[in-house]
């Protein structure tokens, strides 16, 4: 077994999360295929610092995160609405209450800060556990659940689709809080 | 950069604390698993492969890590 060819091979399977998560955070397909392409090459770079057996994905996502954060800070936070991308309002359609429309939900997702858009993907979408997004995140465990569960209020108030039934943002709210649900 | 994740709360099965926070059914749950996997069944751009064969090329030495 030749490691760099697991390596690779690894690196490869992990790019379609990568690059789900890169869309993610920087609401533009180009800029998120150079940031791919920024982590694929860090990534290779420190390959001997990545520990076997240790969550390579995880990794990944902490070196395409911090370096997204790195050219955001470069460019001085114009990241998000270079493109005009904030310009298109959301519109939610009267006649598609019972099914959102996935345009709208990409518009309401752009609209979230970013360390709350962040969370809720990484939660909701890439699969990690609150302490892998924690640890990918550089934050403590109870800052990601409190970005989710803003995260989700908030996504909810721009669809206008009311927090479902046992759900409602007091509950979560409470959840959050450690304030103990009801047993 | 300074803090260390400190001790949470405690509190017992996070995993099942993470469907309650984001509502494991709700609509936006599942936008979000769908508008992540929109991307996700993305076929692999051919820059990242091609990528990945010139970082091999350029760095034999890695094979012995």
């Amino acid at each position: 077994m030749v490691p760099s060819q697991g390596f690779r091979q690894d690196l490869l399977l992990a790019i379609p999360s990568l690059r789900a998560f890169a869309v993610s955070l920087s609401q533009n397909a180009d800029k998120a295929d150079d940031l791919v392409q920024e982590t694929l090459v860090k990534a290779w770079d420190k390959q001997a610092s990545f520990q076997e057996g240790t969550n390579l994905k995880a990794w990944l996502f902490t070196i395409l995160r911090n370096e997204f954060y790195s050219q955001m800070r470069k460019r001085g936070r114009e990241v998000q609405d270079s493109d005009g991308i904030m310009t298109s309002r959301l519109a939610v359609h009267p006649s598609q209450q019972g099914s959102l429309d996935l345009e709208d939900f990409r518009l309401a997702l752009q609209q979230l800060p970013e360390d709350q858009r962040e969370a809720i993907i990484l939660i909701g979408a890439s699969g990690f556990s609150y302490e892998e997004a924690a640890a990918i995140c550089d934050c403590a465990v109870g800052t990601i659940k409190s970005r989710v569960s803003r995260a989700r209020t908030r996504l909810q108030e721009l669809l206008g689709i009311s927090g479902e039934a046992d759900y409602g943002p007091d509950a979560i709210a409470a959840q959050v809080l450690g304030s103990g649900t009801s047993r | 950069m300074t803090k260390e994740n400190r001790p949470a709360h405690g509190r017992p099965g996070d995993g099942a604390a993470s469907a309650d926070i984001l509502g494991a059914n709700s609509e936006i749950a599942r936008k979000l698993k769908q508008y992540y996997e929109e991307i996700v069944s993305d076929d692999i751009p051919d820059r990242f492969t091609e990528l990945l064969t010139a970082l091999e090329r350029a760095d034999p030495s890695a094979n012995g890590n």
